[in-house]
């Protein structure tokens, strides 16, 4: 396993290196070279344009160029932006990834949990109406245009419902005189989040490992959830945090849900195809022939071989996820890393848009190898032998 | 006392783009407590189409046509889902032909057996289930700390010795064994085989042993039923089977493989292919590839009769007694086996 | 490999693929309208999609007997805007995803024959492709050279075609390329290139033609995406008809001005989906083990 991680890790950040190499190379090769309209834009002081000068390594060689910049990539040198002048690209981008990274994470945990327990039930059900209208939905969603479905929930329930808040990150009204910053409460939010998570994994895990699941070990496990969670609202409540934090979460609900929509199907329907073949295995009718009741065949033995091919799958399509992620924040007003990129992009910031697209790349591979290890956790077989095993 | 299974006329045919497959036609058979039966015939003959038959794990093209199956006097197929589960391993307990698929890859092999167990027995623990795998796993001659371990960490051989385990997990009345052995090689073939038969003596369980290799069959049934597409051609004890088939078939069959004691004959193969059981041969379904076909064999079913005492057989011209001596029998098997017809025929 | 009535015979079973294929038909058949309509019926100056303009009306005017869906804020037709860019679409999906399918096939059958260094290359080229944020990259680049429609297919086709494509088609050239007959051909003294082009290839070119229609889908998302962006530089497509709209402001009162964006982002949808679909059909083509039953 030890060795596997190592591999992976090598892996990664080789591409990442490619990576940046590429944006590099492909910024250089624009028409109107990056550096000169840095150093001819307006907004930037004739002090600072010596100093950046010197600090591109412009009087220099190409190879040279190329080395300082990846010197100050890794030491989190980026720039000024333009349009934020003189705010550092990195403190902008420092900003603005825990935001994309929350939604990005939640959007995805959602999708790929509703794709997974869908897939599973259209396969189990495979040719009956459930299948046939499961599968049309999804792919409708899963096909549809994104700017366009977003505006549409936007629409329907900010617009006309009025249930959920209208775009944005934060309702301004409400924060003004806060005490605290969005970005604190935020910072609060996920820790205390992420907290509470791992906590109710342990809890549920502690209490229902085992293969029997008795009704006290259910129930206890429920009520000692439910408790933690009480606790930790209790004490955001104490520090007068809830009111914004609700505020947040209200405002991640349609986003969170767009992303879920268009990317549930899926997953779905590779697991569908996944569990097709693995209903076919001979360990589930060797588990059916067990006397084991069908939703234990189903989940335990069907579909958790299924699933493999599916967080294969879910790997390769970070990247183009991270697109629609672009796209959903841009939608929805949703400030972070895509919103800025896209923002950058049409203002000819370059040093910011070239910061945002070298930071999505190193945020797509950092999911790449966390999902890696996600399969590989999944799969005895191949921290075994480095490589997925042959199917059959 | 009332036979453990019994299966009356059973028929069952497959459904496919080409027509009905006649997969199983017109069995029957009955197997005692304690009994082991068995079931030999050709690739392809329905062997292991009884066997999935039995445990009601049929494919959805599958139809019973004719006939019933009876566990313990109970039709299974009128029985709910529920009694059928708990028929299953509990009742009938099962080891797939293809022994190296039936453990599920991603979970430990203890797991899977500690499963089974808890789930038929709900009264016993978890640690009492671990408990008895260790013994197990003991009983099977697998290292017990294997337990822990994931079924791809196994040998092909171990990996049987699992599936027996698991199989033997909730003290089942009876095993399928579906070619439990013909992954292996034939040293560990043959005593995964010895071992087999002794717990199964030690317990007095039932078993119906599936092999198209006649040696594998003759080392450890009290009883063989011959199958040839898809019908039984012959049934009796193993050793009036062995020493004195009746049906050609049978009787082309022993020659077809060696001896297992190494008695050395000529190994002859039969000629000819099985039939087709979309549209199988009209009359005796052997009698195109039988040397003592008569007219009348391609125009009539033979019947299924008694042709000596506990002794059944279908066919118009049955093999006469004598000379007929090809391999031999292991020695010392049940009692009842009962030599009705004397010994003096292998000479 | 089988004949292809025999194909058809599995995929007309499937009726996700049919429904896909009506759909397909269907836009075919109103594309196929655009040059009829406009030489004869409709009035180029009022109706070109592009430069037309009705000045009988106010703009955007909601639908009417001579504009059935209406009209756009610059006082052109949305039906005829409609019509001409399926044509578009068509253009667009198939030639980027051909290119890809084209790339993808080559290097996938190469990489299998040969082995060794080609292979481990392209592997680990498609390995870093697949990881690059391609609409990102591309908002970045069409910022700063507004692309147009062929170079912009072209680019999609390419970067798709270096992709996970190429593992997916050596795979199934691998699984070709150990059957027996490539042996017999080898031994018979065939060149490379013949038992490539005449062995390996047509048994990979069904699984080819099957990612051809989930990267036509890929193709015009993208498309649409990024016109709606406006990075593109494209004159009319139904992407660009919402940036249309939405440049104009118009669509923040949605629900009033729907035929802005209704008609153009169901087609968009509804064409990406029949593509998709018909993929799905021909997987179980393909992919014996989903056909059962
Ligand atoms: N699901 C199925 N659908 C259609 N036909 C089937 C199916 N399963 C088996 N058959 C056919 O039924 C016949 C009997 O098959 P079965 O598997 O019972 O043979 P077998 O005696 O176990 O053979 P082997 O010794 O090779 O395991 C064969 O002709 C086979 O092709
Ligand atoms: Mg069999």
């Amino acid at each position: 396993m030890r060795r596997y991680v190592l591999s992976r890790l090598g892996q990664v950040i080789l591409t990442l290196l490619i990576y940046i190499t590429l944006v590099y190379f492909l910024l250089q090769a624009m028409p109107g070279d990056i550096t000169q309209m840095y150093l001819a834009n307006p907004k930037v002081p004739q002090a600072a344009r010596e100093e950046l000068r010197k600090q591109l390594g412009l009087d220099q060689g190409v190879v040279m160029q190329y080395l300082t910049y990846v010197k100050n990539f890794f030491r989190g040198e980026l720039g000024v932006s333009f349009s934020h002048y003189p705010r550092p690209v990195w403190d902008i981008l420092m900003e603005r990834l825990p935001r994309t990274f929350v939604l990005f994470l939640t959007a995805h945990v959602l999708s790929f949990y509703v794709g997974y327990v869908m897939g599973r039930v259209i396969a189990w059900r495979r040719g009956r109406v459930v299948d046939y209208a499961a599968t049309v939905v999804g792919i409708t969603f899963w096909t549809a245009f994104y700017p366009l479905l977003a505006l549409v929930l936007i629409w329907i329930f900010a617009y006309t419902l009025r249930l959920l808040p209208l775009n944005q990150f934060i309702e301004p009204k409400l924060w003004q005189g806060a005490p605290f910053s969005a970005n604190t409460v935020f910072g609060y939010m996920v820790y205390g989040g992420g907290a509470v998570a791992i906590g109710l994994f342990l809890i549920f895990y502690a209490f229902l490992r085992g293969l029997k699941r008795t009704r006290r070990n259910v129930a206890l496990a429920w009520l000692s959830g439910s408790v933690l969670v009480a606790v930790a609202l209790l004490a955001a409540s104490r520090a007068g945090l809830l009111v914004y934090i609700w505020d947040i979460v209200n405002h991640m609900v349609l986003p969170v849900c767009t992303l879920t929509l268009i990317s549930f199907a899926g997953t779905m329907l590779l697991m569908r195809d996944s569990m097709l073949e693995t209903v076919q295995e001979d360990y589930v009718m060797a588990a059916h022939a067990k006397g084991l009741p069908d939703t234990i065949v189903r989940d335990r033995y069907a579909a958790r071989t299924a699933i493999l091919p599916t967080v294969t799958s879910l790997v390769l399509s970070l990247a183009s996820s991270m697109s629609g992620g672009l796209v959903t924040e841009t939608m929805f007003s949703w400030p972070g890393l895509g919103q800025v990129l896209f923002h950058s992009a049409l203002a000819n910031d370059y040093p910011l848009a070239t910061g945002a697209l070298a930071f999505t790349g190193v945020f797509l591979l950092i999911a790449h190898f966390v999902a890696d290890i996600l399969y590989a956790v999944l799969d005895p077989r191949i921290a075994y032998t480095g490589q997925p095993a042959a199917e059959g | 006392m009332d036979p453990l299974l019994k299966l009356d006329d059973f028929t069952m045919h497959y459904r496919t783009k080409a027509g009905w497959v006649q997969a199983v036609d017109g069995v029957t058979l009955s197997l005692a407590r304690g009994q082991a039966l068995g079931l030999v015939g050709e690739s392809g003959c329905g062997k292991t189409s009884i066997a999935m038959s039995v445990m009601k794990l049929l494919p959805y093209n599958s139809k019973v046509v004719r006939g019933r199956i009876l566990f313990e006097g109970r039709d299974i197929y009128s029985m709910t889902d529920g009694e059928v589960r708990k028929m299953r391993w509990k009742g009938v307990a099962m080891i797939f032909q293809a022994a190296m698929n039936s453990l599920n890859p991603v979970y430990r092999v203890g797991n899977q057996i500690v499963e089974a167990i808890v789930t038929h027995e709900p009264e016993t623990s978890e640690e009492e289930a671990w408990a008895r795998v260790r013994s197990l796993f003991e009983l099977v001659g697998i290292p017990k700390e294997r337990m822990y371990h994931y079924p791809h960490e196994y040998s092909g051989g171990m990996k049987q010795r699992a599936v027996i385990a698991m199989a033997l997990a909730c003290n089942p009345k009876m095993i399928i064994a579906d070619e439990p052995t013909t992954a292996l090689d034939v040293i560990v073939q043959d005593k995964i085989l010895r071992e087999m038969d002794q717990i199964r003596r030690k317990i007095n369980m039932s078993m119906i042993y599936i092999s198209h290799d006649v040696s594998v069959i003759a080392e450890v049934s009290d009883v063989v039923a011959v199958m040839y597409a898809g019908k039984l051609v012959e049934l009796g004890q193993a050793d009036d089977v062995f020493k004195r088939p009746r049906h050609p078939y049978t009787y082309a069959l022993m020659r077809a493989y060696p001896s297992i004691l190494g008695e050395k004959h000529e190994l002859a193969t039969i000629p000819g292919e099985p039939p087709n059981l979309l549209d199988p041969p009209s009359g005796c379904r052997f009698h195109p590839r039988c040397d003592r076909a008569s007219a009348e064999c391609s125009k009539a079913d033979p019947m299924w009769r008694e042709i000596c005492p506990g002794h059944y057989c279908t066919c118009h011209n049955p093999v006469e007694i004598g000379g007929t001596w090809v391999g031999q029998v292991r020695s010392g098997k049940a009692a009842d086996g009962g030599d009705q017809l004397g010994t003096s025929s292998n000479s | 490999m089988r004949g292809l009535s025999q194909n058809w015979a599995v995929f007309r079973e499937s009726r996700i693929g049919m429904l896909g294929l009506i759909v397909i038909l269907l836009f075919g058949v109103f594309g196929a309208l655009w040059p009829i309509m406009i030489n004869t019926v409709w009035d180029p100056l009022i109706y070109h999609p592009v430069v037309g303009f009705d000045p009988m009306l106010l703009h955007p005017s909601p639908p009417t007997k001579a504009h059935l869906l209406g009209t756009d804020p610059i006082g052109r037709d949305i039906l005829a805007q409609l019509m001409f860019s399926t044509g578009r679409e068509f253009l667009l999906g198939v030639l980027s995803a051909l290119i890809t399918v084209v790339i993808g096939t080559v290097i996938g059958t190469v990489a299998a024959y040969y082995g060794g260094f080609t292979d481990t290359f392209f592997m680990r080229v498609a390995d870093i492709m697949m990881l690059f944020p391609f609409i990102p990259l591309l908002v970045v680049v069409g910022s700063m050279v507004r692309l147009t429609f062929f170079p912009f297919a072209i680019i999609l086709g390419v970067l798709g075609g270096f992709g996970g494509i190429t593992i997916i088609l050596k795979a199934q050239a691998l699984s070709v390329k150990v059957r027996p007959y490539i042996d017999a051909a080898r031994v018979a003294g065939g060149s490379s290139f013949h038992i490539i082009r005449a062995h390996i290839i047509p048994n990979v070119l069904p699984l080819s033609f099957l990612y051809m229609m989930f990267n036509v889908t890929g193709a015009i998302l993208s498309e649409a995406t990024l016109s709606f962006f406006g990075v593109l530089n494209i004159d009319m497509s139904w992407g660009m008809m919402i940036h249309t709209a939405e440049a104009a402001g118009y669509l923040f009162d949605f629900g009033k001005y729907w035929w802005l964006w209704l008609p153009s982002g169901l087609a968009i949808t509804l064409f990406c989906a029949a593509f998709y679909m018909v993929g799905r059909g021909l997987d179980e083509v393909v992919n014996p083990r989903l056909r059962k039953r």
